[in-house]
């Protein structure tokens, strides 16, 4: 089974600061990671692949620093990796990156070998869309499933496949190829190892796509190719937190003292009406 | 492909260093470091000697992220509100700020341009002995073979506990430090400090901002933040919280340095952006381990007790720099009479000795005697304040010196016979 899996170097979100004035994120000087959700998408795959056989080529669309983060996940033992980076991707939204990675995904086939599975993260901790999987599929033209738990392989083409939902599961049989996206810590990542570090710096696994490998109409990526407005951020207002010990004598009490200052604290009254959307 | 001519442990200055010289004389080099990127796990306070370092990298100017070069030196000692400071103002270029973080990220990237391995985010478990020479090192289950490894893990010296070769650390000799770093406008940071564009300062403060415990205060100044912290002696520190006098957590007593009203206007309206702490080494020499070389195995920077606390100053870049430069050259010459014995290896610790780093390490070991002796830091700094008081704070006629010391002294029951006995020794020895 060949398995590709999407990777985002994504800044570190917990570092990054907002800046006031311009309503935007402040990222210069923000040390960048392999989005965290990421991770169990790969687990997923070196999963299967134990079971399966085949290899597992991890894609990520960035820029040139992303390779770190290539080299982490390679360093977890996926296979090969590919970079996919232009200029001419700079800039692109959900739409103009899952068009590329389609792509990519497409010259995986006819150039390395027949693809059957996408593997996603569920969403991206700095935007947090879920969008580019699925248009990855539609691109494709592949089946989609989300919030995946658990994968295993039937045979042939079949694969089975779990969704978890809020309180019940679903159980799919689903024909490859196909994308999947990973329900968040349904896989626990398993460490890096130095052995495998070495070898990803050494054997040099990654490789660099740019659009002169792609041929993509430049109208349809980057910045040219992203229908997405972002027409206003808001800034939410911070809560105010005061410090107060209560020490309740049962939780009877522990709750009535809760709520009784929920309701009487002007402040909080506010957000809660913001939060409800009207009157208390 | 598990197997290197050379495995260096820390990306700190002396693993790096060593790391860039020995890739460059074509060995097989690889650098680990546990955190992410290189540099990520360091603080200091500031300010690195050039001179030394050019003799690694002679383009260190032109490339270094240098932020300020030192042109002014301040100490204070500091009572209460009251304080004296004495500045001097530099002729030449000497040493520069920059935050340790971007100078070690330098420095790795040097020795991966060089051509030596570097990945991070590997902790090194071991340090691997077999039949009496050291073969190689261990992480999470990997094996790594070399021939030869170098030690550059730090203060924190784990791998050479584990090997026997040091002692877990007298609390006496170590120092734990807290850090802010205070974020301002270049031309503010010129102006509140006196400085032209591209010139530093580098403050040191002894006195109660610790409380009368050995340890002292530091401010310096890089392109547009400020880094300010404060280092107290873990042994003399743990004895003061349990006589009462030292209550709060360091972090407070940074607290109290910052805003005090002889500082706080340098940092007027300024954001602290970072803070942080580690451990530091006190005691030079009496810190080494009991051997800085073995069969297969040199240790290098801080591990190898290379760093130079003059009391009024921490030095380790430049002597963690330069320790790493002679083991390289070591390594070499072990190279070319055949391999990395013991024998082989003992130009080491030849050549270390005949180095600068050496000398400074034991002409300053009276320093350790300063910090063996309290009554410098609870003692002599508000006796030197109350006189200075006499002597400024007079609204009739003010005293001699020598008659505010005098009175000074009693005050704060000196013996002066004392006092100049031991200010000589220190004088001669600092
Ligand atoms: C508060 C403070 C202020 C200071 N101010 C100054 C100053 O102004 N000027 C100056 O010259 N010096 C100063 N120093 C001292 C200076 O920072 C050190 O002497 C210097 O960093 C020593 O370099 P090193 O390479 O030997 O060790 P370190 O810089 O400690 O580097 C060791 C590296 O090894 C890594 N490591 C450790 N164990 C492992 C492991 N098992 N596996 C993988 N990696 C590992 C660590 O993560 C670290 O990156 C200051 C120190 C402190 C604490």
């Amino acid at each position: 089974m060949r398995i590709v899996v999407g990777i985002k170097w994504v800044p570190n979100t917990q570092a990054v600061r907002f800046d006031p004035e311009t309503g935007t994120l402040i990222r210069k000087g923000v040390p960048s990671i392999v989005n965290p959700h990421d991770l169990p998408a790969v687990e997923a795959a070196l999963r299967l692949r134990e079971k399966t056989g085949g290899e597992v080529i991890a894609i990520s669309m960035a820029p040139p620093p992303a390779v770190k983060g290539l080299e982490l996940v390679l360093g977890m033992g996926v296979d090969r990796a590919i970079l996919v980076t232009d200029r001419a991707f700079a800039g692109a939204d959900t739409w103009a990156t899952s068009y590329v990675l389609s792509h990519a995904i497409r010259k995986i086939a006819a150039e390395i070998g027949e693809v059957d599975l996408a593997i996603f993260g569920h969403e991206t901790i700095d935007s947090s869309t879920s969008h580019v999987q699925a248009q990855v599929a539609s691109w494709l033209d592949w089946p989609y499933l989300y919030y995946v738990k658990r994968v295993e392989p039937v045979g042939g083409k079949l694969l089975r496949v779990w969704r978890e939902l809020e309180d019940y599961e679903e159980e799919y049989e689903v024909e490859t190829p196909a994308v999947l996206s990973i329900a968040i810590k349904a896989f626990k990542p398993r460490p890096v190892s130095l052995s495998s570090k070495l070898r990803a710096k050494l054997e040099k696994r990654v490789l660099t796509w740019t659009n002169a490998d792609l041929k993509l109409d430049p109208r349809c990526v980057g910045l040219k190719g992203s229908p997405t407005i972002v027409a206003k951020t808001i800034d939410m207002p911070e809560v105010p937190r005061k410090k107060e010990v209560y020490r309740p004598k049962d939780g009877k009490d522990a709750a009535r003292w809760i709520i009784a200052k929920m309701v009487h604290d002007e402040k909080l009254r506010e957000v809660l009406k913001g939060l409800v959307g009207g009157e208390l | 492909m598990n197997k290197f001519d050379v495995v260096v442990v820390g990306a700190g200055p002396a693993g790096s260093t060593a790391a860039y010289l020995l890739a460059k004389a074509g060995l097989k080099v690889l650098l680990l470091e546990r955190g992410r990127g290189a540099g990520s796990k360091l603080l200091w306070g500031g300010k690195a000697y050039a001179q030394p370092l050019r003799d690694v990298w002679p383009e260190l100017d032109k490339e270094a992220p240098i932020h300020r070069w030192v042109t002014k030196e301040r100490i204070s000692v500091l009572w209460g509100e009251r304080a004296i400071t004495l500045e001097y103002k530099l002729g030449r270029r000497v040493a520069f700020t920059s935050p340790l973080t971007e100078l070690a990220a330098w420095m790795a990237r040097k020795a991966e341009a060089a051509g030596a391995l570097f990945l991070d985010e590997v902790v090194v478990e071991e340090i691997v002995v077999k039949d009496g020479r050291v073969v190689g090192v261990r992480s999470g289950g990997d094996f790594v073979a070399a021939d030869v490894v170098i030690d550059a893990e730090g203060a924190n010296r784990l791998l050479l506990e584990k090997l026997g070769l040091a002692d877990r650390p007298n609390p006496y000799h170590m120092a734990v430090a807290a850090k802010e770093v205070i974020s301002l406008d270049p031309r503010l940071i010129e102006e509140r400090f006196g400085l032209e564009r591209d010139e530093g300062l580098s403050w040191l403060v002894l006195g109660d901002v610790t409380l009368g415990i050995p340890g002292g205060g530091f401010v310096y100044t890089m392109r547009d933040t400020i880094s300010i912290g404060i280092v107290l002696n873990v042994g003399y520190g743990a004895e003061a919280a349990e006589k009462g006098v030292l209550r709060d957590h360091i972090s407070r007593l940074l607290e109290n340095f910052r805003t005090h009203p002889y500082f706080r206007h340098y940092w007027k309206e300024a954001d602290v952006i970072e803070y942080g702490g580690r451990m530091t080494v006190e005691g030079g020499l009496r810190f080494a381990p009991k051997r800085l070389y073995a069969n297969g195995l040199l240790v290098v920077g801080d591990a190898a007790g290379m760093l130079v606390n003059a009391g009024y100053t921490i030095r380790g870049v430049d002597t963690a720099v330069t320790s790493a430069r002679v083991a390289a050259e070591a390594v070499l010459e072990a190279r070319d009479k055949g391999g990395f014995t013991e024998e082989n290896l003992r130009g080491y610790e030849e050549r270390l000795r005949k180095s600068y780093v050496y000398k400074e390490l034991v002409d300053h070991s009276g320093v350790a005697e300063i910090f063996g002796d309290p009554f410098f830091f609870s003692k002599v700094p508000p006796f030197l304040v109350r006189a200075a008081s006499k002597v400024f704070e007079a609204d009739y006629a003010e005293p001699t010196l020598l008659e505010a010391l005098k009175t000074s002294a009693q005050e704060e029951e000196i013996n002066m016979l004392r006092l100049m006995l031991k200010v000589g020794r220190v004088v001669r020895r600092i």
